[in-house]
């Protein structure tokens, strides 16, 4: 069984959290709030944990989260090496061992300069479980290739509708190969380590074989060095938020790299009204837009276009 | 010619134990110097590599002499199966060990332990301030150490060569 969820909390603890461990498949959401009961979301339930870590639906029989206990669990899940994580306290999240997200929240220490220095006093913690779904990608594949090479992707949605699961699948099998075309050498720049989940710069979710990652780099910054070190073939990026990464963008096609990107966004309309890029570039930038949206609370893919016309 | 070679014997013998016991004297410097250097190490890893403390332990181990080698090794393998131990208890475990094998007293250890960061948050900074001050306090006992025992160990070679000759003019 794969146990990296328990493996999160230290030794005392993990007695308690054996139970929610073993749901690690349905298990989608830890959040613990110190002076409030642990609350784990399975699937679309939202349920408690009573004192001996077994689940319950009332708030009022759930087990109360002390200050120590998340101080130690944090400890913990820092490797008692809390300075090791400043830059990645400093953004609110940690990614652990098996491409898990700890968020945390608590007091921010500003710097003079209006930077965050560091959360201290950490009060609440959300454990995401990360979940690889293989073969998300496999609807839009044959759609992404033209002529054996992969097009210019651009995946839209709001958020929660799997646009990084479906980019991380596509990573994968661009890189590994498919019927649709050979493998590739792929760069990605996972800034806040979504895609490939990186812990201590390894991979914790499948990438593929030829992919090259650069864990925690901001991604214009990270998409020139890739450029310059790695030369991939495809260069993936997730949540494409800025004009600065755009151009960096444009650069790495320039350069003869392919693109498979991710921003926030109902449809190719709202990306252009939200940035500061006129439509022009867009056009040129990304073959291929792909729409996703959420039918009956699940995530589903929309619509694929071909370009930027509504109708193609 | 046995008497001459009694004589001989119990010279260097008595000589032998005024130099032993310079050794022993001389022994917990280089051990201070020992503990010295691996909280050089540690602090480098710390602040070049902002590596977290069970990495450190495992790249500074392939540096250290025996038997801290091995202690320095046990400690990043057992974190490193992340049985859910802390990383203080399972340093002061395996390192204590091996510190117990060399002529250091308990609060020659316990300086040295000091770094080991307790329950808070620890940045960067502070961690290698922690270090450091465990580095400083272990300097400066070495270093008051080494001050005296220069005189101690003059005194220790010179009692067991005179303690020789007493004996043989005794014997004789």
């Amino acid at each position: 069984m794969d146990n990296s969820i328990l493996q999160l909390f230290p030794f005392e603890r993990r007695a308690f959290w054996e139970k929610t461990a073993s749901c690690q498949a349905r298990l989608r959401e830890i959040r613990l709030r110190v002076g409030q009961p642990a609350v784990v979301y399975l699937g679309s339930r939202e349920t408690f944990l009573d004192k001996e870590g077994n689940f319950t639906d009332s708030p009022a029989r759930g087990r109360i989260v002390t200050g120590t206990e998340l101080e130690e669990l944090l400890e913990h899940i820092c490797s008692y090496s809390p300075y090791a994580f400043e830059e990645e306290l400093r953004q609110g999240f940690l990614t652990v061992n098996g491409g898990h997200r700890v968020g945390v929240a608590g007091q921010v220490v500003m710097e003079r300069e209006g930077c965050i220095r560091t959360i201290k006093n950490v009060r609440f913690l959300n454990i995401r479980i990360s979940h690889q779904i293989r073969g998300a990608a496999d609807k839009v594949l044959p759609d992404v290739y033209r002529r054996g090479v992969p097009k210019n992707v651009l995946i839209l949605s709001p958020p929660g509708c799997g646009k990084t699961t479906l980019l991380r699948d596509l990573i994968r099998q661009v890189s590994d190969g498919n019927v649709y075309g050979r493998g590739r050498t792929v760069g990605v720049v996972d800034e806040r380590s979504e895609i490939a989940g990186s812990c201590c710069g390894l991979p914790q979710n499948d990438v593929g074989l030829r992919t090259d990652v650069l864990d925690a780099c901001p991604k214009s910054l990270g998409m020139m060095m890739l450029l310059r070190s790695m030369s991939p073939e495809v260069i993936a990026i997730d949540e494409l938020g800025s004009r600065e990464e755009f151009e960096a963008l444009r650069s790495a096609a320039a350069c003869g790299s392919n693109i498979m990107a991710t921003a926030h966004g109902e449809g190719p309309e709202d990306i252009i009204k939200r940035f500061d890029v006129p439509e022009g570039l867009w056009r040129q930038l990304f073959q291929m837009i792909i729409v996703l949206g959420k039918e009956n609370g699940s995530c589903v893919v929309k619509k694929i276009q071909e370009g930027w016309d509504a109708d193609a | 010619m046995l008497r001459a070679a009694g004589a001989c014997m119990i010279l260097t013998g008595c000589l032998g134990l005024g130099l032993w016991y310079r050794e022993q004297l001389l022994g917990r410097i280089r051990a201070l110097g020992l503990l010295r250097t691996i909280l050089e190490l540690l602090g480098s890893e710390v602040r070049y590599g902002r590596e977290t403390l069970p990495e450190c332990c495992g790249r500074v181990a392939g540096r250290l002499p025996s038997p801290c080698r091995e202690a320095f090794r046990q400690v990043a393998d057992r974190m490193g199966q992340n049985t859910g131990e802390r990383f203080g208890a399972v340093f002061r475990e395996c390192v204590g060990e091996a510190l117990d094998s060399l002529p250091l007293t308990e609060e020659d250890q316990e300086d040295f332990f000091r770094f080991v960061p307790g329950n808070g948050f620890t940045d960067g900074q502070m961690q290698l301030r922690m270090i450091e001050q465990s580095r400083v306090r272990i300097e400066t006992r070495a270093d008051s150490l080494e001050r005296g025992n220069v005189e101690r160990c003059r005194m220790a070679v010179g009692l067991g060569a005179l303690g020789g000759l007493l004996i043989l003019l005794v014997l004789c």
